[in-house]
């Protein structure tokens, strides 16, 4: 109940954050240099093709209206035309964000099962070889570029040991997979798709595991060291000496109170694999969110640069919220 | 059979550039049903002793001898025979049991868990055993504690779970570390007497350690003294406390301010940290019997008596308080006459330094309304030359009255003086200037000073505020070293270096070196060992003594007060509740809970003489309604005592805040 409240009291603040959100890129973005008109014109245009054409997107009205307009639009759930391609830019972002968002909530999961396990491992390990191990090895994927890295994986993968598809795409065509929500993975789940399904696996291996490698070392790290310290405390010291047997003090004293710090955490790290996905999404040719905000932005496309900043704002609010709430679950000193 | 005994233990710890010889040739033993108190200052090996009997010591140590329990050496037990041993053969109370609770467990799944392990116990009806273990150590409606999480819970309760912990995995010896550590008077009483329950009724065996033997006393069967990792002197209870025979037992004791006023004797010097078991006596250079063969052998332990020997070339006798053999001749002299500097204001026309009247303090929460309401109109006048005493339990205001009287809390309501003064009406350099004539000295000695200045810079911090030159500052710095008895090469050190002690004076010295009108001490002892105390207190004494100056002593430990103040207050929630000379609330108290915290606090001697008072609940349990603060714990109060605020009133040379003061000694005899 009061976890219930207090999500509803930060939806509300939600508010006055995305308005700020849409206020300022609406303004940042027409004060980069560059012309979305010029860009779709090509060099040859006249002066007299370039005012039609502002004309036609509503550039040439004052920055009061334009702004007016936009925002009256976002309440309809319009985020106007692309300039670019001249389609709805609502419609092509709900292709984009769903194939983006599974890549990221997967590679999350898996980094956070992977750091969690491995840290406490480590950390009840600290100084063998085991856990110099884990670390440096974490420390080394945290260091290598992801397109590298994802080129490597396609090569040794798909090339050499010929395990994964290629990189193409995102679900092999042949399977007819009906599009919902555009997340392939959950589309094949919700029409009982089996073919689709594991082949939309199959072709999330190589791009999870890349963004994996990459986000895992500062969760790990993180980890390790909380779960030293509850090692080193005087709570757990209390439990050991009082022969509580191993498992029980691992899921009772250990696990949780080592968790408690790492919501925070994962919330950041969520908010820069968001960022990391532009390279993987290329390496992989995903067709995803970022691949898709990053030419909006370099072709200066007005509405599809306000609507990625938006929807990207939306997510880290949210799950900053999810953090909050795992924390105070998790903690109970936390008072929400 | 014996349940426990360690024979010939030692042990050392090695880490890279350190080497400690924790414990060297401790022998001990506890028998099922006894209550067996280890006693020491800190570094006296106390902790190491408890963690060999579980295998817990720290990395890098060495072990030698043996530790016996039921027949069994637990220092050469591997893994799971450990594991088994833990909890169920021997379970510790930790010192901290705030810190040794897990936090994100409640209380108690963490009994559960305990019975679950050690008692086979399937987990619903552990449930109800664990139920029934809390009522048994005195946790009230034990049912709901048990989905409470360690946070909570207050000091006292948190104590109360970690017992019912220890004994709820069915051990054979309970092992406490400094169990009432922190506690209040009326607290410690009641968790002392839970261990000798525990002792009587279950047969366990009870390993009792604490840095204070006077509180420890009561309930031990036998006690150990250890010092620097030796055992020193171990006998029955009554026989060590009341004729030890070991001068370091002796010191000990000594060092200790008593309910009954007996003055404290310091004893120089603080304890060895060795490097390698010692080949003579390590009390030798502190002691005023020692001769050359003290320096040159090890004294072994000799039995003196049935159960009672002393590691000892010149054993003592006789009763503590035969003062014709005063180890180094340091005493403080006692409230009243003072013999020092400026003894010749004559009495009657004191100034006075500090004025308070009807402070109120409210410390808001952070949220909308509410707040914690800290002092509820409390009036005091400190003269110059006069030394004040503040006592209460924790929670009671004290440390908010320290802060009111230096101008770190604004009162809410009423009026603050300092020299005349008030403090709310200045601002800016003349504030500051006001400031410099009010001082503190902290609880936490090296806590208090910044860790990047030196001794030099932090003494010298108030002149400089002052605007005094640097030369002058020098030899004022100087003169206020001298006067700590500290050696000049300390100046130019910072407090890691320096032992609690040496940096206890230093914070003494910080807030003379102004020549202050009023020296405020927030319970500088408490945190220092017990000879270390009596030394510190020595040195306030004789620098509270000065006639100009002003003191005010604040302590939760009614003995320390009652060792050098001229007059006390009692704080109870905020409230005065007694105020009058040190003597007369001592020895003829008028309010119910003065009482109590009398006939609470521990004592070596003939202790508080007055008939005892026992309040009915803890303070956190209690919740004022209205009225009298105290009525809800009151074992004298009425149906009026929670209607009507009280207010203080003459009772013999005293001023009490009980309508009732007159009648409770006919009421006890009852």
């Amino acid at each position: 109940m009061r976890i219930l409240r207090f999500v509803l009291r930060r939806l509300l603040q939600l508010v006055p954050v995305l308005l700020g959100v849409v206020v300022l890129t609406f303004l940042l973005v027409r004060v980069l240099p560059g012309d979305p008109i010029r860009t779709i014109l090509g060099p040859n245009a006249t002066e007299a093709d370039a005012a039609a054409a502002r004309a036609r997107f509503g550039l040439d009205r004052p920055l009061w209206q334009q702004f007016l307009d936009y925002v009256g639009g976002l309440f309809t759930g319009d985020f106007g035309t692309s300039i670019q391609s001249g389609a709805p830019v609502g419609s092509e972002m709900a292709l984009r964000v769903g194939p983006t968002m599974e890549l990221v909530v997967i590679a999350l999961a898996v980094a956070l099962v992977l750091a969690v396990v491995l840290g406490i491992w480590s950390a009840r390990h600290a100084g063998r070889f085991g856990d110099h191990t884990v670390r440096v090895a974490a420390l080394i994927g945290n260091s290598v570029p992801e397109f590298w890295l994802g080129l490597v994986l396609v090569l040794v993968g798909y090339s050499v040991l010929g395990w994964f598809p290629a990189p193409s795409g995102r679900v092999d065509p042949d399977t007819e997979l009906s599009l919902i929500t555009g997340a392939d993975l959950l589309d094949a789940a919700l029409t009982a798709n089996g073919p689709a399904f594991v082949s939309a696996l199959e072709h999330l291996a190589l791009p999870v595991a890349t963004l994996v490698i990459v986000i895992v070392a500062p969760l790990l790290r993180s980890v390790r060291a909380s779960a030293l310290e509850v090692l080193a405390s005087e709570a757990y010291t209390a439990a050991a000496a009082h022969g509580l047997k191993g498992r029980l003090l691992l899921r009772g004293y250990l696990v949780r109170a080592t968790l408690v710090r790492l919501p925070a955490l994962a919330a950041l790290v969520f908010g820069f694999s968001i960022g990391s996905t532009v390279l993987v999404e290329y390496v992989f040719s995903w067709q995803g969110f970022g691949q898709w905000a990053l030419r909006g932005l370099l072709y200066r496309d007005y509405p599809v640069v306000q609507a990625s900043v938006l929807v990207i704002a939306l997510f880290y609010v949210v799950v900053f919220l999810i953090a909050d709430v795992v924390h105070a679950i998790l903690d109970p000193r936390v008072r929400i | 059979m014996t349940l426990l005994s360690i024979e010939d233990l030692s042990v050392v710890i090695r880490r890279p550039g350190r080497r400690v010889a924790a414990l060297s040739g401790v022998n001990l033993s506890v028998e099922p049903g006894e209550v067996v108190g280890l006693v020491g200052e800190s570094g006296g090996g106390k902790s190491m002793v408890a963690r060999s009997i579980v295998g817990l010591l720290p990395g890098g140590s060495r072990t030698s001898g043996r530790v016996m329990f039921d027949g069994a050496d637990v220092l050469t037990m591997d893994a799971a025979e450990l594991e088994a041993f833990r909890g169920h053969g021997a379970a510790i109370c930790f010192q901290n049991p705030r810190g040794a609770l897990s936090p994100t467990r409640t209380v108690g799944r963490q009994l559960v868990d305990r019975l679950v392990t050690h008692r086979s116990l399937a987990p619903a009806p552990a449930r109800e055993v664990a139920a029934e273990l809390f009522e048994s150590v005195g946790i009230r409606s034990p049912r709901r504690r048990l989905d409470a999480y360690p946070h909570e819970l207050s000091g006292g309760m948190a104590q109360r779970v970690m017992i019912s912990l220890a004994t709820g995995c069915a051990p054979g010896l309970l092992i406490a570390d400094e169990p009432t550590t922190g506690l209040d008077v009326t607290l410690t009483r009641e968790i002392l007497n839970r261990f000798r329950l525990a002792a009587n009724a279950e047969r366990r065996g009870v390993l009792l350690i604490s840095h204070d033997l006077a509180s420890i006393a009561e309930v031990c069967d036998r006690v150990v003294v250890l010092y620097a990792g030796t055992v020193v002197e171990s006998g029955p209870g009554p026989q060590v406390l009341h004729e030890p025979a070991h001068p370091y037992t002796r010191a000990l004791l000594r060092s200790v301010p008593d309910i009954d006023g007996r003055p404290v004797t310091a004893t120089p010097g603080a304890m060895p940290l060795l490097t390698e078991a010692p080949s003579s006596c390590p009390f030798a250079p502190r002691c005023a019997h020692a001769t050359q063969l003290c320096t040159a052998d090890l004294p072994v332990a000799g039995p003196l008596a049935m159960d009672w020997s002393a590691a000892c070339f010149h054993p003592r006798s006789g009763p503590l308080d035969d003062s014709a053999e005063p180890p180094v001749p340091a005493e403080i002299p006692p409230a009243g006459t003072v013999p020092s500097a400026g003894t010749a204001t004559s009495p009657g026309v004191k100034e006075s330094v500090l004025r308070i009247e009807d402070a109120h303090v409210v410390y808001r929460s952070r949220f909308g309304g509410g707040g914690h309401h800290a002092l509820r109109g409390v009036s005091l006048s400190v003269a110059a030359g006069e030394r004040l005493g503040v006592v209460g339990e924790s929670g009671c205001g004290k440390s908010t009255l320290a802060r009111v009287m230096l101008g770190l809390v604004q009162p809410s309501r009423g009026r603050v003086e300092v020299a005349g003064q008030a403090l709310a009406e200045l601002r800016g350099a003349r504030l500051r200037r006001l400031r410099t004539r009010a001082q503190l000295v902290f609880q936490d000695p090296i806590g208090s000073l910044s860790p990047r200045r030196t001794v030099q810079d932090a003494i010298g911090e108030p002149l400089r505020a002052a605007g005094v030159p640097a030369a002058e500052r020098a030899s004022r710095v100087a003169r206020a070293l001298e006067r700590m008895e500290l050696d000049p090469s300390i100046l130019g050190r910072r407090p890691h270096e320096l032992s609690g002690g040496q940096a206890q004076r230093v914070g003494i010295a910080r807030a003379l070196v102004g020549e202050p009108d009023l020296i405020v001490f927030d319970e500088p002892t408490s945190a220092l060992d017990v000879t270390v105390q009596a030394q510190i207190l020595k040195v306030i004494a004789e620098v509270s003594g000065d006639s100009s100056r002003g003191s005010v002593f604040i302590s939760h430990d009614l003995a320390t007060v009652r060792g050098f103040c001229d007059r006390v207050v009692v704080l109870y929630l905020g409230r005065i509740v007694e105020e009058g000379p040190v003597e007369e609330v001592f020895g003829n108290p008028g309010h119910p809970y003065t009482r109590a915290l009398l006939s609470s606090a521990p004592s070596l001697g003939a202790g508080y003489g007055g008939p005892q008072v026992e309040l009915t609940k803890d303070l956190e349990e209690a919740d004022a309604a209205g009225g009298c603060a105290l009525a809800p714990r009151c074992p004298f109060a009425t149906d009026e005592c929670g209607e009507q605020e009280q207010e203080l009133r003459p009772y013999g040379a005293s001023l009490v805040a009980c309508r009732r003061a007159a009648e409770i000694p006919a009421l006890i005899e009852r």
